[in-house]
């Protein structure tokens, strides 16, 4: 990644041009040719440091509710439970963290009554019991842009 | 602004749109619509607040933008406002949220904290003086076992 790369990866996440051609406004900002940025942009989407370009909704202006869990799980039944929760689609982010409760998973669904159902037949298929649900109460801050 | 419209173009920007010339007139081209008429419903998604970014999202790791932990902090109640604001105000700080119940019984402050190429402890350390927290936990990341984007329109 060179500092055009960098340039071109700041704007895309800050300022996507919304115009017919995008590219074309991007290479402009950053003096190089369209073709040259769209080759660009394909080999960062590639080598997987762009993950996506799109759309970053806003669950609850959709009518989404969300939460954040925290479980407790023995190496030998993280396999298990981690399929067991990835398994929801509401789940879109799950990590190992340096804890004792060591799993962290998100979910995202239409009601809470669908997150208690869901907890619940983890709980039930896992043998996991202790599972924290901790729903947020306000946001500070959401902004994963990052600077290069 | 048609409805169909919008929601047809909300469907195909929660995935990926196509890195190309034109790509809202490949958009358009499979809603029947015009170039101009999904940038419309681009703008509006925002103005709506449905949509809070519109662009690209990056895999942080090879960005090469370093580690990220987790931080959770035992904020007293009369004190929540005016750190969670300090909190979101810094640049190492992506997202923060106040939740209940508390992890443990006490940490109601979550932060997600990127370090870059600095020492994260560090980076933590000089966070929770300049707050005035000193009951902190670092959950750091030590495995991705799962992370998408929410699918919130199904295909028709």
């Amino acid at each position: 990644m060179d500092t055009i790369d960098k340039k071109i990866l700041n704007m895309l996440q800050t300022g996507f041009p919304l115009e017919a051609e995008p590219y074309r406004v991007v290479a402009e900002r950053v003096g190089i040719d369209e073709d040259e940025a769209l080759k660009r942009v394909k080999k960062l989407k590639e080598e997987g440091v762009i993950r996506r370009i799109g759309a970053v909704f806003e669950p609850r202006a959709l009518g989404y509710v969300s939460t954040l869990c925290a479980a407790k799980v023995p190496p030998s039944k993280m396999k298990q439970f981690v399929e067991a929760a990835n398994s929801y689609p509401g789940v879109t982010h799950n990590y190992r963290r340096s804890h004792e409760y060591n799993v962290w998973f998100t979910f995202i669904a239409t009601s809470r009554k669908e997150i208690d159902k869901a907890l619940g037949e983890i709980k039930e298929k896992t043998g996991i019991a202790d599972i924290l649900d901790m729903p947020a109460k306000r946001i500070f801050k959401i902004d994963v842009t990052f600077e290069l | 602004m048609v409805q169909r419209i919008k929601k047809g173009v909300a469907r195909r920007i929660q995935r990926d749109v196509p890195v190309e010339k034109k790509p809202f007139a490949t958009i358009g081209k499979a809603l029947r619509c015009s170039e101009d008429e999904v940038i419309a419903a681009i703008r509006e998604l925002m103005k709506d607040g449905a949509v809070r970014k519109f662009g690209a999202v990056l895999a942080h790791r090879k960005a090469g933008i370093g580690k990220n932990a987790m931080v959770v902090w035992a904020v007293p109640e009369s004190r929540t406002l005016d750190v969670g604001q300090l909190l979101g105000a810094r640049k190492e700080v992506s997202h923060c949220y106040e939740r209940s119940p508390h992890f443990l019984g006490k940490y109601n402050l979550f932060t997600m904290i990127h370090s870059g190429a600095g020492d994260m402890a560090k980076i933590v350390e000089d966070i929770a003086a300049s707050i005035g927290v000193a009951d902190y936990v670092i959950l750091e990341t030590e495995e991705e076992f799962k992370k998408t984007s929410m699918e919130y329109f199904p295909d028709e």
